[in-house]
Order: structure tokens, then C-alpha cells, then sequence
């Protein structure tokens, strides 16, 4: 077994950082990619090597430009490429082109990339291993009688949804056979007059279904592992905002099926390395697949927390050909895990990217508190990258212990200069629901009154804050304003307002 | 923390929310906020990494002003946004006045939240809008984002196509209350 002793790491912000630990906790080399959108990236501290890449070639983006990240392993000499998330963690064709180039790629073969990156592939191969997938039709409903038929055969509640559409409109749920011939009408009239399209699909209703993965390791020698589940049901529009593990809603038993059936996948499709099987969980505890993710996710900390595994590490040995030495009796969950995301988004205006510079950035770190951050103080963000800026992952031995520690990691997370998701995490670790763990992938639409919390006398606080600064700023402007500190009590806030003032 | 004393010995701030709020503050220099008849004691930390705190009755505030201009202040406290405008007891009078005239019709402007490219505009001039409704979907940080209408009236003009590049704070749509 010849051991990795050099990694590029083809990717930015936190995960980069991320990799960078275990490389140098493992005694492996970093080689970081330094782009002209970011060159002064806090990630760019970690790595040991920096290879430059601020000189514009191409109109392709610097961390998807496979033959110059290619070309820059085999200059520099590099064993392996670890693609973090997003960007090429995906994609087949880089990691075919790193085997032709005898480039060890830190994640799974093409093929799987392949196979499980095509929908139609991938339920195919679930429903030949028998893993429960979400019945639908495979093309339009034709009349009354087919949307019969299909529904009695997938079973109600069913939902009626406009092949043209989109956002709710000419969607039906329908739930007993007495009104699908009402219903099927209705939808396709709705389809017609919103979308000038009246053909509509079935597909079988999940009611507040929740999100539930499973992460897996599974090496060369054919040992496959579940780490046990990670709940992500606090989604909006699609973007996964806190997660937890373990979850809820599962007990030994669903626990031991749902991984069962997720193993079932990592066999079908040959997978190796860390990957994610994504299910959508019914009330009833009925469960579906929907997915795997062929990489190691943003969420990945709080497995590691449940589970005492660093999952990166576990990637870096498989793709070096070592076996896993645990076995799926050993792998134990531990306590509660909670990952709040934040994200430079104003949550007061419906999520949109805040741009600007971090002033400050500040956290108070307990044994309790792991903070993934991508940015550091001086860092920008910029309209070229994702929003995300840092992770906060908190434990506790109970989920109600993790929800505390983090709202208290919360309270005491400042930063400056910007706005962030932390209002918003706050409002939902403060929500009744979600501490009862009565949750959904709907939560935020049908729970949140308001997506982000307040403190009693905030606004009062802000009233003082902004009046105070205006008499300070009317005095300065006053010709007969006087040097009140006497170069002594100068503090930053006020030698700034006297510098904007100039 | 010191401050010179005014030579004019009482003054008085209104600040003003989004939604007309008002909270009077006489000599905020003084740092106390008034409740009731007690005047409770503020106090204002700022550390070495310059970041503010306002500490009242026993709970900690983080401070800070994300943007400001003249009297119009968008102070964040906690993380919160929290616009307020900033008057004396003067310009408050001539502010609800000219508030007053100016309801009979009003321009509201829609502007840029963020830099970004347009997607597409989801509404047409004269159009009537309501409160919530989808405006446009706005492309940056390679997400779309809708940008919803915070006000109710008519379209008065769309200064910009589909495909167009904006600025933060362009003036996108001008809506007649």
C-alpha cells in the first residue's frame, strides 16, 4: 500500500480548509489553486503550496477548467485531488481523466459518478435492489380512466402536477378515488390557462415528507458502512439551511432498514469512497430514494461529531487503498450533532446574497462548538462564489442539549460588516415545533411566521444607536464642536464616523 | 465613554422605523434610555477587534451601522436589520406633514437589492401589483432570486430589459401607490 503524500485540493472557502487539516494531521502535502476573483482567500493560508492560477486563460472557471487543473498536478507532481463539494466532485469525465493520467481522484469511480449522477439510472438501479422509490408516471396522464388506473396502482394520497409548470400552480392533491375525475380535470384546466399546456404527470403525495441521508464509506476490499442518517428537513427552495444527526424520527429499526437499503445502492452501483443516500421519509415512516451525492457534503460535520470519524481522513485511506477497519457493529452514534449554515443572505428580504466586506468575525469556541469558516476578518464576499460562508456545528448529549449549545454559539457568533443567516437560525432553534422535532422539508413556509427572531428591546436599541451616532455626527459637523476625548477614550466606531465625516 | 456636553442643554432625537414607530431620546449622550419615569443607564463597549456593544438592563446588544446616509441610518443589532431615520423635533413635524400631501400620489421606487443580472421580468407596465407578488428573478451568486414587491400600487415604468447587468440600488421598477 503505497501511502498519498500529496494532495491538490480543487476548491475554495471552507471546505478547502477543511481538507487542508486532516492533509496536514496525516502528514500530507496541500497544494491550494489561487484564482484573480479571490487572491487574498483566507483557504490560501492552509495550504502548504500555492499554485497560481490569477492569470485569465479561459472563459472557463478556474476550479472547472479540468486540463489546467490537470496540468498543474502533473507539473507540480502531485499524487491525488481531492475535489471538495460542487465544482468537479461530480463529474466523470475529471475523474476518468485523472485515472488516465495516473492522478489518484479522492472519491468514487467514473462510472458510479456516472451512473448515480443520471436519474433514470439510478432509480433503475434502486428498484432492481429493491429500494422504495417514489412511484410516478413515467410520462403524461392521457385521460380519466389512465389517471385511474396509475393512481389505484401507486396508491393515494396522489398529486396531479402540470408538465409546463411550476410553482404551485395547476398542482392537485388528491386523495381518495371519488375525486380524481374532478381533480384530473381541474389540473389540466389549470395547466391549460396557466401555461398554455394542459398535460399534467402523477406522482405518488409524500405528505410533510422529511429529508433523511445516510452517509456511507465503502472501500476496494468490498466493506461497505453506514454512519447512520443526518436529518435535513429545514430546506429552502432545495437549499439544506441546518441539519442534525441523528434524527428524530428514526428509531433502531428504521434505522437498520434505511441503511440496509442504502448499502444496497453503494453495492448495485460498485460505489467507493464517502457518499450520501438521500431518502424522503414519510409520516407512516414509509421511505424513498431519491438520490445519492457522489461526494463528501457541506453537512458531513455532524456525522463526524455523532460518530468520532474524520470523514475526509476515511476518504484519503480508501483512495489509498486501505481497508476500513471498522465494521458496522462498532460504528455507534453518540449524543446530538446540529449544523446551523451561515450564509451572507439578507433573511429579511427573502434570502437574497448580501455582498460586502467582513469587518469582523468573532466566536466564542467551547469543547462543545466546531466552527468550519471559510472566511476570516477582511475576507469579501463577492457575487462569484456561493453564499456560505461558515459552518457552526454544535453537540450535546441530547438533541434538546445541542439546540441550547448552539442557540448559545449562536448569541455569541459576531460578525461585522455583513448580514447572515444567523437571525434566521436563531428563529428556528427557537421554534416550538423544532424542538419538539415536529419537523418537515415545509417547515420554513408553513411553521415560520417570521424568518428570523428579534430580541425584546432590539429595535428600541437600534433607535438609540442611530440617534446617538446622528447627535455625534451633528456635533462633529458643528463648528463649534470640541476635541471631546482628548486623545484618550478614542474607541474604533467613533474614530470611523469621524473618518467618514471628513 | 465621554462626551462633551452640548452647549445646547436639551436635546431631542425622534428616530423613526420603517413602519412609523417613534422613540424620543433626549441627550442620548448621556446614555440612559428613558422607561416609564426611570431613566436606565446604557452602557457601550467596543473591543480591540472593533466591535460594538450596548449593554442594557443586563443584556448584551452587538451594534453595528451597515449603512447610513444623512439622516437615514440601517443600524443592525444582533444581526437584525432595523432602518431608521433620524429627526429633530422640527424636521419630524415637517416630515409628517409633507407625508401628509404626498399620499395622494406617491412614486415608490423598486431598486437592485444586490448586483446581478436579470433573468426576466414576471410583470408588465400598468400593471396593478400587490404586496408579495413576484416582480422579477434577478441572477447573482449564480442563484435566481425573485424579488418580491413590498408595496401595493401600479406600474408606472420598468427601466430595465431581460438579460440587462444592474448595479446594487438601481431603480428597477417605479410603482404609483
Amino acid at each position: 500500500m503505497k501511502k498519498i503524500k500529496s494532495i491538490l485540493i480543487a476548491n475554495r472557502g471552507e471546505i478547502a480548509i477543511r481538507i487542508s487539516e486532516t492533509a496536514k494531521k496525516m502528514g500530507v502535502k496541500t497544494y491550494g489553486i489561487k484564482t484573480s476573483k479571490e487572491p487574498g482567500a483566507y483557504y490560501l493560508k492552509f495550504m502548504d503550496e500555492i499554485i497560481d492560477f490569477t492569470e485569465t486563460i479561459s472563459e472557463i472557471p478556474e476550479f472547472l477548467d479540468i486540463d489546467r487543473i490537470i496540468f498543474a498536478v502533473k507539473e507540480y507532481d502531485i499524487e491525488a485531488v481531492h475535489p471538495g463539494y460542487g465544482y468537479l466532485a461530480e463529474n466523470p469525465y475529471f475523474a476518468q481523466k485523472c485515472i488516465d493520467e495516473k492522478i489518484i481522484f479522492i472519491g468514487p469511480t467514473p462510472d458510479a459518478i456516472y451512473k448515480l449522477g443520471n436519474k433514470t439510472i439510478a432509480k433503475q438501479l434502486a428498484s432492481a435492489h429493491n429500494v422504495p422509490l417514489l412511484e410516478g408516471s413515467s410520462g403524461n396522464i392521457k385521460n380519466v380512466k389512465h389517471a385511474k388506473q396509475l393512481a389505484h396502482k401507486i396508491g393515494y394520497p396522489i398529486i396531479l402536477k402540470a408538465a409546463s409548470g411550476g410553482g404551485g400552480r395547476g398542482m392537485r392533491i388528491v386523495e381518495k378515488e371519488e375525486e380524481i375525475d374532478k381533480m384530473f380535470r381541474l389540473a389540466q384546466n389549470e395547466a391549460e390557462k396557466s401555461f398554455s399546456d394542459p398535460s399534467v404527470f402523477m406522482e405518488k403525495y409524500v405528505r410533510n415528507p422529511r429529508h433523511i441521508e445516510f452517509q456511507i464509506l465503502a472501500d476496494h476490499h468490498g466493506n461497505i458502512i453506514h454512519l447512520g442518517e443526518r436529518e435535513c428537513s429545514i430546506q429552502r427552495k432545495h437549499q439544506k439551511l441546518i441539519e442534525e444527526s441523528p434524527s428524530i424520527a428514526l428509531n433502531d429499526e428504521l434505522r437498520a432498514k434505511m441503511g440496509e437499503s442504502a448499502i444496497n445502492i453503494v453495492k448495485a452501483s460498485k460505489y467507493r469512497n464517502a457518499g450520501t443516500v438521500e431518502f424522503l421519509l414519510d409520516e407512516a415512516g414509509d421511505f424513498y430514494f431519491m438520490e445519492m451525492n457522489t461526494r463528501i457534503q457541506v453537512e458531513h460535520p455532524v456525522t463526524e461529531i455523532v460518530t468520532g470519524l474524520d470523514l475526509i481522513e476515511w476518504q484519503i485511506r480508501i483512495a489509498q487503498d486501505e481497508k476500513l477497519g471498522i465494521k458496522q457493529k462498532d460504528v455507534k452514534l453518540n449524543g446530538w450533532a446540529i449544523e446551523c449554515r451561515i450564509n451572507a443572505e439578507d433573511v429579511q428580504t427573502g434570502f437574497t446574497p448580501f455582498l460586502g466586506t467582513i469587518e469582523q468575525i468573532q466566536i466564542a469556541r467551547t469543547k462543545n462548538v466546531r466552527f468550519d469558516t471559510g472566511v476570516a476578518e477582511g475576507s469579501n464576499v463577492t457575487a462569484s462564489f456561493d453564499s456560505m460562508l461558515a459552518k457552526l456545528i454544535c453537540y450535546g448529549d441530547t438533541r434538546e442539549k445541542a439546540i441550547q449549545n448552539s442557540l448559545n454559539a449562536l448569541s455569541k457568533l459576531y460578525i461585522k460588516g455583513i448580514k447572515t443567516t444567523i437571525p434566521f437560525c436563531k428563529a428556528v432553534l427557537n421554534n416550538p415545533k423544532f424542538k419538539s422535532g415536529d419537523i418537515s422539508t415545509s417547515f420554513i413556509v408553513k411553521e415560520m411566521k417570521q424568518s428570523f427572531h428579534q430580541e425584546e428591546d432590539e429595535e428600541l436599541i437600534a433607535a438609540f444607536w442611530a440617534a446617538l451616532n446622528h447627535n455625534i455626527q451633528l456635533d462633529i459637523e458643528d463648528e463649534k464642536y470640541v476635541d471631546y476625548e482628548r486623545g484618550k477614550s478614542m474607541t474604533p466606531w467613533l474614530m470611523n464616523k469621524r473618518l467618514k465625516s471628513l | 465613554m465621554m462626551f462633551s456636553k452640548s452647549k445646547k442643554s436639551k436635546q431631542k432625537f425622534i428616530a423613526c422605523t420603517q413602519k412609523s414607530k417613534k422613540y424620543e431620546f433626549t441627550n442620548p449622550k448621556e446614555l440612559y434610555i428613558k422607561q416609564g419615569k426611570e431613566n436606565i443607564p446604557i452602557e457601550i463597549i467596543s473591543d480591540k477587534q472593533g466591535l460594538v456593544f450596548i449593554i442594557w438592563k443586563k443584556k448584551k446588544y452587538l451594534v453595528d451601522i451597515i449603512e447610513k446616509n444623512q439622516n437615514q441610518y440601517e443600524i443592525l443589532v444582533n444581526g437584525v436589520s432595523y432602518p431608521i431615520s433620524v429627526e429633530s423635533p422640527f424636521s419630524y413635524k415637517r416630515r409628517k406633514y409633507l407625508a401628509k400631501n404626498k399620499e395622494i400620489s406617491k412614486v415608490e421606487r423598486i431598486q437592485a437589492p444586490m448586483p446581478g443580472k436579470i433573468v426576466e421580468f414576471l410583470v408588465e407596465e400598468n400593471q396593478e401589483i400587490k404586496v408579495g407578488e413576484p416582480l422579477l428573478i434577478l441572477e447573482a451568486m449564480k442563484m435566481q432570486n425573485e424579488i418580491v414587491s413590498n408595496i401595493q400600487g401600479k406600474i408606472n415604468k420598468i427601466n430595465f430589459h431581460a438579460d440587462d447587468t444592474v448595479m446594487k440600488d438601481d431603480i428597477l421598477i417605479e410603482v404609483e401607490k
